[in-house]
């Protein structure tokens, strides 16, 4: 009988061809979702490329586009920023919404409630956003003009309620933006919130109900410093879905390069997806590459905040693997 | 002797709650009252686009919008004439050939996902999940420039390409979901029985898995049927019915309503309500049979085996 | 086309497991002689089933698995390079503890399921289905509904079912990993009925828990034991009678005297 036993390479050797097959599919299969980001970054930045070295650096933060035959400047400073501002407005709307919705299904409702309620948000996530675009411009701008000339006449003091001299009606606002954006994340932060409450053990929740605590105090101090990072990450999805809007604010927001920074009521943004979108029925070769440039931005900006985020919430929900 | 223990209340039932006295009962009840009134407003955001689709879309319909096509309408045309008919068919023949190609591969995916032990396995995931915050405008660049590379025409096929990157995460991480529910004993048993992998797998561990990977495949095409910016950078639009995916352009429901609310014309908004409760239809059954789905496999598996 | 497979011998030879870093099994040499059942006794968590499942090229799907020395059917290496796992495990069959039958498929289909998935082809399939069912003593209850779905039989009969399924394939060896422990005692006591018939075709290797069902079943029995952190091993190898009667290691003993376990 030897001392030290010699361990035998197990698994592999005589693979069935069937299996080698199905196995190198599946691979392959995989390999190929890498590919295809690879093969998106290519072809952006192989487009992208031509403008961004001609516009330089200038291209991020400067605010003026004008595209002549004889020559083009194209500076995406507003659209980006705006997409920015509206991509946070819609965030701080949604967020306590979200939030609200997720401990009313999970702590509040009863099961059968929970699951339409449940249903719906995910009804609601599964609407395209062409109808929420025109829903958004026919139907939700007067109302949400209705609470924008409130604000304008009760707060128009802060400058973040102000408006340039002369305007008179309130349409296409970020303001207005935002609104439309919070409605299609909401979905997802709700979604995510709802996963993380639900992982509180309730008996432990009861208990300490039963024992005299309040569901307030359990909230404050239990449930919500738990599930902070977990819905950290799930703001930042939304984050990343709003800053990639394009036809949902398309019809709402008054696209300008004259940058809008914070003065939110004021009729009068950029949005650089729907930017794109305007731009790109008519433009030339060289405007052409401008827009392509502008996509560019938008994949890397949202790649990068997609991946924080995935990460985030994937600490957080660790099942989910 | 009654018992003086406080009853346990159960915490789900709002009415129970602890009584509503001094400081410690009144945040309870704000928190409630808050969280009531924040979630109201989002389901009445929801119930505001569902009522005003159904509501202005209905004056649209008949049956002549659904299956005609608007091959001599206008945007000013009233709306005796003309339909959707075209955009339907061409929604549907796009959202089938992306589906070619994102079914297998997202199903492969989620095979690899499941049942490799490769290392690579939680890249993959990331990937997909990466690939899953796509915005659909990217999609729709990504192909035009594919199309300016090749020096090709803007037609259908380019369209169905530009959709597939945004349906793949999701029939991949759906799918990964259903394989995963499918108990390991069940591919234990089949190996036991001297199959290889690609057997067991064909054979026992997706006929078990198939309402799952049918909810993928309906979520897949829920979200791919009304993508709007990807076919409008990468299909011409088109007033008659095309189903050529090579030469010249498709109608499709979400291009449809873009199209006709940019025209601006009562009539032509008319058309894109009408055009939207359409395509809320459809968006409407896929999602409806999938949670069916969901739900009977649920129901199933308590029942299980006695 | 006969329905008796030829029973056949299997050993294992300086068998150590290993799970990743962990050793868990050391040095098991023991020998299932042909027509016999063997029962695999020990508290739990002392490595029964995890040899069990070296028997038949199972325990390799685990990520991390590892295993030394060799393990030999009617004197051939089943771990040789040049031997195809599942090739094995057609001639070496398992029943599962928990009843697994295949869900979307009806009893007949399950019962032939082996065949299928393993890409063997049969002349009559009508004959070995109810030659299976027999064997497995279950052909009287099912033979009318047969395009039923399996899972519409109880727990013992579905446990049969898998019996069938496996005896289906003719393997020369049965492993069955504590089959009764999910049923009720009185399909616990049919299938034991159904062992002893299968023993005179087959040889059958059983781990259980329960040590009046070892004492009625086999043969032969081996009494494994694995101190805390220590890698388990067999501590006594003999004929049931003796290792229950008269013990020969303490250990053994108290095991089988209900002192610990």
């Amino acid at each position: 009988m030897p001392k030290d036993a010699v361990r035998r390479k197990l698994g592999s050797g005589v693979l069935n061809r069937g299996d080698r097959l199905f196995f190198g599919i599946t691979s392959a299969a995989s390999y190929f979702a890498f590919i295809l980001v690879a093969l998106i970054l290519v072809f952006l930045v192989a487009q992208a490329l031509p403008a961004l070295k001609e516009q330089g650096l200038a291209f991020i933060y400067g605010s003026t586009w004008e595209v002549t035959p004889e020559k083009a400047v194209m500076q995406i400073g507003p659209m980006l920023y705006g997409s920015v501002l509206i991509a946070l407005l819609g965030v701080l709307l949604a967020t306590p919404m979200a939030i609200a919705t997720a401990y009313l299904i999970v702590f509040i409702l009863p099961k059968n409630a929970a699951k339409l309620a449940t249903n719906l948000i995910d009804l609601l996530a599964a609407l395209p956003s062409v109808i929420i675009g025109l829903w958004g411009v026919l139907v939700f701008t007067p109302i949400a003009q209705g609470w924008a000339d409130f604000l304008h006449k009760y707060l128009g003091w802060i400058p973040l309620f102000s408006t340039e001299k002369g305007t008179t009606s309130l349409n296409s606002s970020p303001f207005i933006a935002g609104w439309i954006v919070a409605v299609m994340i909401v979905p997802i932060i709700t979604s995510v919130t709802r996963e993380i409450f639900s992982q509180f053990d309730r008996e432990l929740i009861s208990g300490a109900l039963a024992l005299g605590a309040t569901r307030w105090t359990v909230f404050r101090r239990v449930i919500l410093p738990t599930s902070s990072g977990g819905i950290t990450g799930g703001v930042l999805l939304g984050l990343g879905r709003a800053i990639g809007e394009t036809v949902a604010i398309y019809y709402v927001l008054q696209l300008s390069m004259k940058i809008n920074l914070f003065q939110i009521l004021e009729p009068r943004g950029g949005a650089i997806a729907s930017w794109i979108l305007s731009r790109f029925g008519e433009a030339n070769e060289v405007e052409f590459h401008g827009l392509m440039a502008a996509g560019l931005v938008i994949f890397i900006t949202t790649l990068v905040i997609n991946l924080i985020a995935n990460l985030i919430v994937n600490k957080a929900q660790p099942w989910r693997k | 002797m009654t018992d003086p223990r406080p009853a346990k209340q159960p915490w789900n039932k709002s009415s129970k709650v602890a009584s509503f006295k001094g400081g410690r009962g009144f945040a309870d009840a704000i928190l409630i009252v808050v969280s009531l009134l924040l979630s109201a407003v989002v389901f009445a955001l929801l119930l505001s686009v569902l009522w005003s689709v159904i509501s202005a879309g209905a004056g649209a319909l008949s049956p002549q919008f659904i299956y005609q096509n608007n091959r001599y309408i206008s945007t000013t045309t009233s709306l005796e004439y003309g339909g959707v008919g075209h955009a339907i068919l061409g929604t549907l023949w796009l959202v089938l050939l992306a589906t070619a190609a994102a079914l297998p591969l997202g199903l492969a995916i989620a095979v690899y996902l499941t049942q490799s032990q490769s290392k690579l396995r939680n890249l993959v995931r990331s990937i997909t999940q990466a690939l899953a915050g796509l915005p659909s405008v990217v999609s729709g660049l990504f192909v035009l420039s594919i199309i300016s590379f090749l020096g090709a025409q803007k037609s259908g096929i380019f369209g169905a390409m530009a959709l597939f990157p945004l349906m793949l995460p999701t029939v991949a991480r759906v799918a990964e979901e259903a394989l995963r529910l499918v108990p390991t004993d069940l591919r234990l048993a089949a190996l036991g029985l001297g199959a290889p992998n690609y057997r067991a797998f064909f054979q026992v561990i997706l006929p078990a898995a198939k309402s799952g990977v049918i909810t993928a495949l309906l979520l897949g095409l829920a979200r791919v049927v009304g993508e709007t910016a990807p076919l409008i950078l990468t299909i011409q639009a088109n007033n008659g019915t095309n189903l050529n995916p090579f030469d010249g352009g498709v109608a499709t429901l979400p291009t449809y309503i873009y199209g006709f609310i940019s025209a601006g014309y009562a009539s032509s908004i008319t058309r894109a309500w009408g055009a939207s409760l359409v395509l809320l239809v459809l968006v409407g059954i896929l999602f409806i049979t999938a949670r069916l789905l969901t739900s009977d496999k649920k129901r199933k598996k308590s029942k299980g085996t006695k | 086309m006969t329905n008796s497979s030829v029973a056949a011998e299997l050993r294992s030879e300086d068998v150590s497991v290993w799970f990743g870093e962990r050793q868990v099994l050391k040095d098991v040499n023991l020998t299932f002689r042909a027509n016999r059942v063997t029962a695999l006794i020990g508290p739990s968590g002392c490595g029964k089933s995890t040899f069990l499942r070296t028997l038949n090229r199972m325990h390799e799907l685990i990520p991390g698995a590892g295993l030394a020395g060799s393990i030999l059917l009617d004197g051939k290496d089943i771990y040789d390079p040049s031997v195809n796992p599942v090739d094995v495990r057609m001639e070496i069959g398992m029943v599962f503890q928990k009843p697994n039958p295949f869900p979307t498929m009806s009893i007949r289909d399950n019962v032939l399921s082996g065949l299928k998935l393993s890409g063997m082809k049969a002349d009559n399939k009508d004959e070995l289905l109810e030659t299976s069912l027999q064997r497995a003593s279950m052909w009287n209850e099912v033979k009318d509904r047969l395009g039923e779905p399996a899972t519409a039989l109880s727990g013992g009969q579905q446990q049969r079912l898998c019996i069938a399924r496996s005896l289906a394939m003719n393997p020369k060896v049965l492993l069955m990993d504590e089959p009764c422990s999910a049923l009720d005692p009185g399909s616990t006591r049919r299938i034991e009925a159904t062992i002893e018939e299968l023993s005179e075709s087959m040889t059958i290797v059983i781990v259980t828990h329960n040590m009046q069902q070892a004492q009625r079943v086999s043969h032969e029995t081996a009494f494994f034991l694995a101190d805390e952190n220590t890698p388990g091993g067999v501590v006594e190898f003999g004929s049931t009678e003796q290792v229950f009667d008269q013990p020969i290691d303490p250990r053994t003993n108290d095991y089988v005297n209900g002192h610990f376990g």
